[in-house]
């Protein structure tokens, strides 16, 4: 890939508009005191913000209702079927390297020995321009998790915050290509750029709260299994599936025929929470019992599950949302911490 | 593309805020608003999940009129035209006061306002009311007559910072779960909570102490604590004697309810209510949680009047995280109060029968009005058969399923003469209706709602009404021109500023200040912040002091006997809103409980030889009804649970309409029934 550059803060919005004249560019943004993804032309690009929008950007992917197909049955021999597709071009900046991460998971689980096609038509079309976090969140401990704060890949093209200008480098093609688009927006960053964003890596790295000892909670939770803790963190679970919702690598979805005619109906699929009782109904029930079975699920598919079947990598960005979006702060950095010390 | 629209939740009266995600008219996504103070980014699955119905295929999309048994459509005007001269025939024919108009909870301030103006005003009668009869009409008398002013008296952000927490008569996580929320951060910070329930609700898990009253027993076992507070001289006395009075008739009464005597009636042992008293009374900042377990009881009144006493009789209240807190169920159910969508008051609880105030509104709206008290909602099914009422305009609100004893209520609804119902799905109510019309979701209008903290909250149209609907305010403005007065607004916005202009605890509230968030009433001027908790210097009572009242415990109305030996009290689960007519269209919701359940002692079922999921049959004086049974060790032995959300297995086929005699409140809570296999 070319050599780093740098832009001009104040130039980066006619870098996006020209990205915005053959499709979709979506920006976080503030509104109301609530940072939000939102399309480039509605709403101002920020000078600069910290933290990420309360929902990742996996729904631009895997959105949280999605139409799949739609089908009359007037006709009761030849039924009428249409799928659906999507292939809207999108380039999302600001993407955080937690959710960068996040999406890089999910094209393992949607993209690998089961090939998503909904998932797929849209990742294709997406480019990701990520943007490094020079000051961690409260509940972020995307350092320990090793996805951040500052990107190492899964970006097209990752930014850096340098004050009053980025730091650009580029990590795919098509970054690459889209970059090109104005070439003359960019300029050779210089080694104090890069100096200076070395600098900002370091300060981001050392001013996280939380820290989690994830090596040693991978070794430990297998041994977790019957412990009591899973009843204890759970005991006060409202059932909200806010934890999910909010992750960046959850994709279990439910189906919906919902009815939109006399005889058609819209097939529908729709985010789903491994939280609640009617989560994958076998036969009859929910094959983990409890809350506390349900908790346990969570964390061991994210810390033992996912690196098992794919590249080894955890599946917990350290994003830190389940933990803010916990209405009875069921805290997954301190699940962790008592796995470690065990 | 995908818009997003700020706004406040359809469901309960926490009045978190999120964001809807908007494709192509239909709701596709949800944002919770992290800078919400309540919310702060948190939601519950039914804020999360639980607006799927919005686009439900199923919705009314044109009016609709009954002809020879069967609904065909119509048009607006036609349905307009047909309501218009069925009310003036019955106006001129009965009178006014044949006529009752249910106003709602789940509708706007702004609608609530003109639906009791239009009560008032156009048919000329006081008969308006909603489901707050059937919630917290206890709360709005009781705590206006020791306080001076019927709600919530501190805000929901202050529960975090209380260093005791009584709940009596609420599961928080299930019904206002961001207020428990609240409740396990301040549990988490030290705070010392006391859980009492019948049921071992989920916050008794991490409850310093629970204890487990007899459903209906609640006087007495408050009677009980200030009895040791008293003994033990745990009392405030220079809150008592500056701020209270009737202090001495309180100390007299309770002097009967020792903890040996409180033990007996309410089944919870003497040294536990000792200890309940004790943590309370200990506490700097000690606050009171109740809800429908306080209020719907034939002593809802009483109920409410013994928290206030507590309060009062240890100073915790009119200061930071303490007060009396009725968590109010609906959405804007203490909006609809404030909107004076009850038969005794206007907006902003001002009393039709002040003849000052009754001139007030006579002149605003040009008209002379009623000056008579009108029917309550549980009164007004009892007048139909009666015929003292003959013809009923509903709102947004669906009492065969929400009122006592169902089998009842339908056969009254069924004898009115005429019967209108407004509503966003044809019910089970509207289906017994002569003109149906078709309303909007919250999400296909503007306005506001007012939450359980008394925040008036912006409610913001984040879709076109769908098919022909038309925005719940906008049938009203145009149903009265029918009825030849003149409703003329031009958005909610120009009805919110009518609401200031005449009420004085909404007096500084506009549109434009509500923009940069949500205000607490009073709020009398529009440079007034709002007020968070109530009652600082002194009480809102005519001069100014909290009043003591001592009240003799009695009995439920209806105990289990010989013929019906269990006791049955219901309520709501998490997953579903009151008669499901929402939430049961929106998908993880239906799916978590697609069925009515009842809840079952794992030892009484044993002794019946029922089995956990087995089908059984509950009967009442009143109906029978049959569902699965939930085993549990959480409820009391003797005593049956039922969430009231399923219509083929209603829960009010059951219940007594045994109503509190100052209230009107039916008694929910309280049932005698038997239950055997099927």
């Amino acid at each position: 890939m070319s050599a780093t550059r740098i832009i001009d803060k104040k130039k980066l919005a006619d870098f996006l508009e020209t990205l915005s004249s053959d499709c979709e560019v979506i920006i976080p943004t503030v509104e109301d005191g609530n940072l939000l993804f939102s399309e480039l032309g509605s709403s101002k690009l920020e000078d600069s913000f910290k933290g990420r929008p309360i929902v990742s950007p996996k729904e631009y992917l895997f959105p949280q209702k999605e139409k799949i197909l739609a089908f009359d049955t007037t006709d009761k021999v030849n039924v009428d079927i249409k799928a659906y597709t999507n292939d809207k071009k999108r380039v999302i900046w600001g993407i955080r390297p937690c959710d960068l991460h996040g999406i890089k998971t999910l094209d393992a689980i949607y993209l690998s020995d089961f090939v998503d096609t909904y998932y797929q038509a849209r990742r294709k079309n997406t480019i990701m321009m990520g943007l490094n976090c020079n000051e961690p969140c409260e509940t972020c401990f995307c350092n320990s998790c090793q996805t951040g704060p500052f990107a190492s890949e899964a970006y097209d093209v990752v930014f850096t915050d340098l004050g009053d200008k980025y730091l650009v480098k580029v990590g795919s093609d098509a970054g690459q290509e889209a970059v090109d688009k104005i070439p003359n927006l960019f300029a050779e960053a210089t080694n104090d750029d890069e100096k200076k964003a070395g600098e900002l890596e370091e300060k981001s790295k050392q001013s996280f709260q939380r820290k989690v000892d994830v090596d040693v909670a991978k070794q430990n939770l297998p041994e977790s299994w019957d412990d009591a803790l899973w009843a204890e963190e759970s005991e006060m679970c409202i059932l909200c599936g806010g934890c999910n919702f909010t992750c960046p690598t959850c994709h279990c979805f439910n189906i919906e025929d919902v009815q939109c005619g006399e005889k058609a109906s819209i097939r529908m699929r729709y985010w789903d929470s491994c939280q609640l009782g009617g989560f994958t109904q076998m036969a009859a029930e929910n094959t983990r019992e409890n809350q506390a079975a349900r908790l346990r699920q969570r964390i061991f598919h994210k810390y033992i599950y996912t690196p098992d079947k794919y590249d080894g990598a955890i599946g917990c960005t350290g994003c830190g949302r389940c933990i803010e979006v916990c209405p009875v702060n069921i805290d997954i950095t301190h699940i962790l911490g008592r796995v470690a010390s065990k | 593309m995908q818009s997003k629209v700020l706004t406040t939740c359809e469901f309960c009266g926490c009045g978190c805020n999120f964001y809807l995600g908007v494709e192509d008219n239909s709701l596709t996504a949800v944002y919770p608003a992290t800078s919400h103070p309540v919310s702060q980014g948190r939601l519950c699955v039914k804020g999360w999940m639980g607006h799927d119905y919005v686009n439900s295929y199923e919705r009314l999309k044109t009016p609709l009129i009954k002809e020879r048994g069967k609904f065909r459509e119509a048009s607006w005007d036609e349905a307009y035209k047909l309501i218009a001269d069925k009310i003036q025939q019955t106006k001129s024919q009965y009178g006014s006061d044949s006529i009752a108009v249910f106003s709602s909870a789940k509708c706007t301030n702004e609608e609530n306002y003109l639906l009791q103006k239009f009560a008032r005003a156009v048919i000329g009668t006081n008969n308006v009311d909603h489901c707050a009869r059937l919630c917290h009409a206890s709360t709005v008398l009781g705590l206006s007559q020791t306080f001076g002013s019927g709600a919530m008296t501190n805000a929901i952000g202050e529960i975090g910072k209380a260093e005791v927490i009584f709940i009596i008569g609420s599961n928080t996580s299930e019904q206002h779960p961001l207020v428990a929320s609240q409740i396990v951060a301040a549990v988490k910070k030290g705070a010392k909570l006391v859980v009492a329930d019948p049921r071992e609700i989920q916050l008794a898990k991490v409850a310093t102490l629970y204890i487990s009253q007899k459903p209906g027993t609640d006087v007495a076992l408050i009677n009980g604590m200030l009895n040791v507070i008293i003994a033990e001289d745990l009392l405030d006395k220079e809150f008592i004697s500056q701020r209270t009075e009737g202090y001495d008739e309180l100390k007299e009464l309770v002097a009967g309810f020792t903890p040996e005597k409180t033990s007996e009636i309410t089944g919870i042992p003497a040294d536990k209510i000792i200890e309940a008293a004790r943590i309370y009374a200990k506490g700097q900042a000690s606050t009171i949680i109740y809800s429908m377990g306080i209020t719907q009881h034939t002593t809802g009144v009483d109920n409410v009047i013994s928290c206030a006493n507590l309060a009062m009789l240890t100073g915790n209240v009119g200061k930071e995280s303490t007060g009396v807190n009725p968590l109010r169920g609906q959405n804007n159910v203490q909006g609809a109060c404030d909107m004076g969508a009850l038969p005794n008051v206007y907006s902003g609880y001002q009393a039709v029968t002040n003849e000052e105030l009754r001139q007030k509104f006579e002149k605003a709206w040009g008209v002379k009005l009623p000056a008579e008290v009108g029917v309550t909602v549980t009164d007004a099914i009892n007048k139909i058969e009666s015929k003292d009422i003959r013809t009923i305009y509903i709102m947004g609100e669906n009492p065969i399923i929400s009122d006592p004893d169902s089998n009842h209520t339908e056969q009254a609804l069924k004898s009115l003469d005429f019967l209108a119902v407004q509503d966003i799905f044809l019910t089970e109510t509207a289906k017994l209706a002569d003109v149906v019309l078709p309303g909007v979701s919250f999400a296909e209008k503007n306005g506001t709602f007012t939450s359980t903290e008394r925040k008036v909250q912006r409610v913001r149209k984040a879709i076109e009404p769908v098919g022909l609907s038309r925005p719940d305010w906008k049938i009203i403005t145009e149903l009265a021109a029918f009825l030849g007065y003149k409703m003329e607004y031009d958005s909610p916005s120009d009805i919110m500023d009518e609401i200031a202009k005449f009420t004085p605890s909404y007096g500084g509230i506009s549109y434009d200040r509500l923009e940069e968030g949500g205000l607490c009433w009073p709020c009398p001027s529009a440079d007034h912040p709002g007020t968070p908790y109530l009652h600082k210097e002194q009480f809102a009572r005519p001069g100014g002091k909290g009043k003591f009242f001592a009240v003799p415990y009695r009995a439920p109305a209806e105990l289990p006997d010989d013929e019906y030996p269990l006791t049955l009290t219901t309520g709501r689960i998490a997953f579903h809103w009151h008669t499901g007519t929402m939430t049961r269209k929106s998908w993880t919701l239906d799916r978590e409980y697609p069925n009515g359940y009842v809840e079952i002692n794992n030892n009484d079922a044993a002794k019946l030889g029922i089995r956990n999921k087995a089908m059984v049959k509950v009967t009442s004086r009143r109906g029978e009804i049959t569902l699965q049974a939930k085993a549990v060790n959480t409820i009391q032995e003797g005593l049956l649970f039922i969430p009231f959300h399923f219509a083929e297995a209603a829960a009010n086929k059951l219940t007594a309409n045994n109503l509190d005699p100052v209230a009107k409140i039916p008694e929910y809570k309280v049932c005698a029934v038997k239950l055997e296999g099927v």
